[in-house]
């Protein structure tokens, strides 16, 4: 299924991805809304979160193969080098076979919202082992 | 006279090939396939040294017509989710009994399931465990579960195999691959379930019941994996009521109207 290509990956588009950011964006402050845009055969969610006293801004890609491939996220504000950080500031937030259940990406089951929300608790864990060192949630295996 | 169209005749598809063209009820085949013959393929093919460099569908296409010469065989020489090669891939979907998808990657697996469930017809999967430690067969017909709710039930609550694992969060990097490599045994010994599971669901679609909708088969007692070895595990999958993938959610029926709503909400989601 090609996201934006094909008449399955619109569907998904139209009956599942967009509405959820819609309800997402409902009622929300303008500057927390998610923003999206076409970049050749992906969408582009752009966004700000705010897990405790700063403000990251984002961007979550959802590629060709989206669903079956999962989002791809990075910070766009600068971070220090930290644990869970892969390259380009890119957060590791999916592993195939994880221990946790919220780690392993299911298409069935979760959407675009989902990918933001995991943006959101892997910052607030930044935050915290920004001022302690110390990464709060253990390593999934 | 049954016309099977399959996706993949490599080293798990095309023992399932082998075996199901050799079936006199099955008289046309349409292959889907787009590979060449590579030497590190010859350990587990059933295709020779000689055959290096050759295309896979044509070699199946060879070895098909050798043992059946009366069989149609139709070759689809392209990448299942090529979006240029949708409307044949459409065309020949349409026109089949039943499917066997032997990919060996999921967007491929999504994508097959979409197909068949688009044009309303019955298929099957066979997976082999890397390391060839064990193997899932599993069957699918309109109305049931789809791949998308059997992916997420298996991946709720089995536990099957625990080899180092793609890394998805790497844009633009290497996927890597699990290259523990499955014997020959192993993966013919799934393929015939395979088989065998398909020729059943083939005999009548409407009333197939053998049990389970993916069954697992462990082939070696591995440490914290599996306790046993040639142990069945079988799993009723029930179609999932918030399944993303299958379950129909109201959307424009033509597809210039969809491409128009879509255009409207990216725009309202636009940038300002």
């Amino acid at each position: 299924m090609s996201l934006l290509d094909s008449e399955a990956g619109k569907r998904r588009l139209l009956s599942v991805e967009i509405p959820v950011i819609e309800r997402y964006n409902d009622g929300r402050d303008p500057a927390f809304q998610i923003r999206m845009s076409r970049l050749g055969g992906t969408l582009v969610l752009r966004y700000c979160l705010k897990p405790g006293h700063n403000i990251y801004q984002l961007e979550t890609r959802l590629v060709s193969s989206y669903p079956t491939v999962p989002p791809e996220t990075r910070v766009l504000t600068a971070l220090k080098h930290c644990p869970h950080l892969l390259e380009g500031q890119t957060l590791c937030l999916w592993r195939q076979g994880s221990t946790r259940a919220s780690s392993r990406w299911d298409p069935a089951r979760f959407t675009c919202i989902f990918a933001v929300q995991a943006a959101w608790r892997w910052l607030a864990c930044y935050e915290i082992w920004h001022e302690t060192g110390e990464w709060p949630l253990p390593e999934a295996k | 006279m049954a016309h099977l169209i399959q996706v993949g005749a490599g080293s798990g598809g095309m023992p399932v090939l082998d075996m199901l063209c050799r079936d006199p009820r099955i008289t046309r085949v349409t292959l889907i396939e787009p590979d060449v013959y590579k030497p590190h393929n010859v350990e587990r093919h059933l295709f020779p040294l000689s055959a290096v460099g050759e295309s896979k569908a044509v070699l199946a296409r060879n070895w098909m017509l050798e043992r059946r010469s009366d069989l149609v065989v139709e070759l689809l020489p392209w990448d299942l989710c090529d979006p240029a090669q949708q409307n044949a891939i459409n065309k020949a979907v349409a026109s089949c009994d039943i499917g066997v998808c032997a990919a060996d990657n999921e967007p491929a697996k999504f994508h097959w399931d979409a197909l068949m469930r688009r044009h309303g017809k019955p298929w099957t999967l066979g997976e082999v465990l890397s390391g060839g430690i064990g193997g899932f067969v599993h069957w699918f017909v309109p109305g049931g579960p789809c791949y998308g709710c059997v992916a997420s039930y298996l991946k709720r609550s089995v536990t099957v195999d625990k080899p180092p694992a793609p890394d998805y969060s790497q844009p633009g990097g290497p996927v890597q691959e699990t290259t523990i490599p499955a014997s020959k045994a192993s993966i013919q010994t799934i393929a015939s379930l395979h088989a065998l599971l398909t020729l059943g669901l083939m005999d009548n679609p409407a009333e197939y019941s053998p049990g389970f909708t993916s069954m697992l088969l462990t082939l070696q007692c591995v440490a914290e994996v599996f306790e046993e070895a040639f142990r069945p595990y079988r799993f009723r999958v029930p179609r999932a009521a918030d399944c993303l993938i299958c379950q129909a959610r109201p959307t424009p029926s033509s597809v210039e109207e969809l491409d128009v709503a879509l255009d409207q909400a990216l725009a309202r989601l636009g940038d300002a």
